[in-house]
């Protein structure tokens, strides 16, 4: 049937169109990094049946702290508090390791080191001796940074207040009588004066404080070298795009959100397709009762709203250790969404298939196929449903773009996904951080599935001027 | 056309003493509406020998499809209704209460259709061969590869050109004629009893309707399959059939060989519908061609007396108009629906008195 579809006229037409054809380039690239996590969580789902290790560990991946909390990624910036701040987590944790008793552990690596991963970022592998030594370095550059910091601190604060004042003053100035005014700015040359010697201060402390800043953070270079080669590829993969308010990779969580999505789609797609087919193309076809209890369960469901819907599913898989488990069963913690949207749209999909239906089965060759001597279901399935497949296709990328969409709403009002990450999770997450210039979180998920739902849309519209029979010239 | 078909017209078989085919007695299809019961085809009864070609002839909506698709039992059942003297038989079962198992192991391997659009009789997603493996796969137990030839024979027989390559195409790729010889090669190829060809060349130029006729009448001598011929266009009947049954308004009025039906018509109807051809000759030369005043009446408000009386120039005004005339062997010694037929000179001034304008004549009433 594909393989018809794709000569007919239609196709060749949908292929003359640039346009769609790099969408449709777009979508295949979504698809094959789809596919490819897929294969990946196959590979490793067959490894660990099989007592082996997972080798990729994806959705373990979008779990981990990669990075200090919401460190930017590439065209955000960084206050210097907010530098300081990072090497501060980076000291907190590792002196927690360092304190334990290291020499008498068998292996520290293992016993203790190992927590300190990062990813793919790792504490240095050299002897211990050697190790507590840079750790000793890396110590005393952090203290010296941080009396450093909170000196920098005071004297910001001191400036920050002394110039508030002046700027007080500076405004009482304008309104005030002559004798007042003489007053006032006596007292704003005071502040002046006061302020001279702290300003200089500060210009002292501050480069004291950068250059110190650099000290430590090569200290702790030295300590937890950068990967490279391939793990540095991987690593700056991770990192590139910042990390969450959990420190977890955003760029991992926005592209694995890839296949959250597809599956949603695909699933949901796939089933309200099937559903409407089978149901719309039944009732027009042999009529009566059947039609009409197709139109029933259409009109029925369709005065249901399906967030209504979800949140009664929700609220009956609550508890259940299999669909409301995310942490061990994250697949079938979807099976609600699937529900819900399955059942919510399928109608639109059945009403359209059963006007096609009621148009065809009035034509000939179906009047033709009876006379040869088939039955009423042959004919139905092999007569009727094959040429009503441009509407399945466009309704399948309708409906696939449609269930994407509805999972980013659903899951941003915290009835979605959950357990692995999604594009609607994230923009939940990320919504709070907006202010603060933090915009790697919401603007990759909202950035991915903008361009997903373009390409989607316009592949679908050439793919409707194409097959649509009202629309072929 | 007319003339040029009578010369091709084959000599008619001798069924005098034979087994028929398929045989019709009583039919009569009712339809329910809203506007209530309509009944379409009227009490027809006739047999179709082997080896023959029936026409039926009427014009739209006088019930020629109806008849064909009872006997095809292709209407929608749920508002169709069969009379209850209603016999189709065929190799002894009566069609008319057979039941829907029966139903599919005749259609299309005993007895095939051919419809009368060539552009939407034909699945436009699946390739000429798979329809034609389909038809052949259900009927017969040849395997993959037999079937691949036979179809390809089969497109051969209908002189397709270039059939091996046709069998991978698609309807999209062919033209009318190209389609209608694949609706006849799919229907022939279970080597049916019984084709029924509902007006096959109406939809398609005058120059492939005569290949087809030509075609369906070679294949007629080949397979000798019986063919009913659903048309309204005499000239197709000349060219093609052996006997000629007239309809009007779900009625026969009229039955008999095509050469005697030509020349000896008895009914009022039957004369006007061969009058209104167009003609090469002297005799008709600046005339205006002939043509049958008013409509074919509604079928859900019959007259009571005989259904072609309003557009009738021989009615008598009265035993017309209240009582309806029965399916009688007529002067030429063939059944005719007529008070009055026409054919021998005697009878035939008794009539012509009251008027030759019905409408006139009903505006004084």
């Amino acid at each position: 049937m594909i393989r018809r579809l794709l000569r007919s006229r239609g196709m060749v037409k949908f292929r003359r169109n640039r346009l769609a054809l790099f969408a449709s380039g777009v979508i295949g690239l979504y698809a094959a990094i789809f596919v490819a996590i897929i294969g990946m969580e196959i590979y490793d789902g067959i490894a660990q049946a099989v007592g082996g290790e997972a080798k990729f560990s994806l959705r373990e991946g979008t779990r981990i702290r990669v990075l200090p909390r919401q460190t930017p990624g590439f065209l955000e910036s960084q206050t210097p508090s907010e530098r300081y701040n990072d090497i501060r987590w980076h000291h907190q944790r590792m002196e927690r390791i360092f304190d334990r008793d290291l020499e008498s552990m068998d292996d520290p690596w293992v016993q203790a080191f190992n927590e300190l991963d990062l990813a793919e970022r790792k504490l240095q592998r050299a002897e211990l001796g050697e190790i507590l030594a840079r750790w000793e370095a890396f110590d005393e550059a952090f203290l010296v940074l941080d009396d450093l910091y909170l000196e920098r601190d005071d004297m910001l604060d001191l400036v920050g207040s002394i110039r508030d004042e002046i700027a007080d003053l500076r405004g009482d100035l304008r309104g005030a009588e002559a004798s007042e005014a003489e007053e006032i700015r006596g007292e704003i040359a005071a502040l002046e004066e006061e302020l001279a010697p702290e300003v200089e201060y500060l210009a002292e402390v501050e480069p004291e404080f950068f250059a110190q800043e650099e000290i430590a953070r090569g200290a702790l270079l030295e300590l937890m070298p950068m990967p490279t080669g391939w793990e540095g590829v991987k690593y700056g993969f991770r990192t590139f795009l910042g990390s969450d308010v959990s420190g977890r990779s955003i760029a991992c969580r926005a592209f694995y959100s890839i296949k959250v999505a597809f599956q949603i789609g695909f699933v949901v797609a796939g089933i309200s397709v099937l559903i409407g087919t089978v149901l719309g193309a039944a009732g027009a076809f042999y009529a009566g009762w059947v039609d009409a209890i197709v139109m029933w369960l259409v009109t029925t469901l369709s005065s249901v709203p399906y967030l209504v819907l979800l949140v009664v599913l929700a609220y009956m898989f609550t508890g259940s250790t299999l669909f409301d488990n995310p942490r061990e069963y994250p697949e079938l913690q979807l099976v609600k969404l699937y529900t819900a949207m399955g059942l919510a749209f399928w109608i639109g999909t059945a009403r359209v298939i059963r006007g096609e239906v009621m148009k065809i089965k009035e034509l000939e060759y179906v009047q033709a196929a009876t006379a040869i001597g088939f039955g009423r279901v042959y004919i139905l399935l092999r007569h009727v449903v094959p040429n009503t497949a441009h509407i399945m296709f466009i309704n399948f990328s309708l409906l696939f773009i449609g269930a994407i969409k509805s999972e980013v709403i659903l899951s941003f009002l915290g009835l979605g996904v959950s357990g692995q990450p999604s594009w609607g999770t994230m923009i939940s997450l990320a919504k709070d951080d907006l202010s603060n210039y933090f915009f790697w979180e919401i603007g990759s998920a909202s950035f991915l599935l903008f361009v997903l739902v373009l390409a989607f849309n316009i592949v679908s519209d050439a793919l409707q001027d194409a097959f649509d029979p009202r629309h072929v010239s | 056309m007319t003339d040029h078909g009578m010369t091709m017209t084959k000599a008619r078989p001798e069924h005098a003493g034979g087994e028929p085919v398929l045989s019709v007695r009583h039919l009569t299809t009712s339809f329910r509406t809203d506007a209530g019961s309509v009944t379409a085809v009227d009490d027809v009864s006739f047999d179709l020998m082997q080896g023959e070609t029936l026409g039926i002839v009427g014009e739209s909506g006088c019930g020629k499809t109806v008849t064909s698709k009872s006997i095809m039992r292709l209407l929608p059942d749920h508002v169709t209704t069969y009379g209850r003297e209603t016999e189709v038989m065929f190799e002894g079962v009566n069609l008319a209460r057979a039941s829907a198992r029966h139903m599919r192991s005749v259609r299309g391997d005993k007895i095939a259709m051919i419809f009368q659009e060539p552009m939407t009789s034909l699945n436009p997603v699946f390739t000429i061969g798979w329809q034609l493996d389909e038809a052949l796969k259900y009927h017969t137990d040849l395997g993959r590869r037999e079937r691949r030839d036979r179809g390809i024979e089969m497109l051969r027989l209908v002189e397709i050109p270039n059939p091996e390559e046709r069998y991978k195409e698609y309807p999209h790729q062919l033209s009318g004629g190209m389609r209608q010889r694949v609706m006849i090669a799919i229907a022939l190829c279970c080597e049916p009893d019984v084709l029924i060809a509902d007006e096959p060349t109406t939809a398609l130029d005058v120059t492939i309707q005569a290949q087809i006729l030509d075609l369906m009448n070679g294949l007629k001598e080949k397979l000798s399959t019986a063919i009913m011929l659903i048309t309204h266009d005499l000239g197709v009947v000349a060219q093609v059939c052996d006997r000629v049954m007239v309809m009007y308004a779900g009625r026969v009025i009229e039955e008999g060989p095509v050469i005697e039906i030509f020349h000896r018509a008895q009914h009022p109807y039957t004369k006007a519908l061969l009058e209104s051809i167009p003609k090469r000759g002297n005799k008709t030369r600046g005339k205006k061609l002939a043509t049958i005043p008013g409509i074919v009446p509604s079928l859900t408000n019959l007259p009571p007396g005989c259904r072609f009386e309003d557009r009738c120039p021989f009615s008598d005004g009265t035993r017309c108009r209240t009582e309806e005339p029965a399916l009688e062997q007529g002067p030429d010694d063939r059944p005719v629906r007529c008070h009055y037929p026409l054919g021998s000179d005697r009878e035939r001034p008794a009539r012509v008195t009251v008027s030759a304008e019905p409408t006139a004549q009903e505006a004084q009433d």
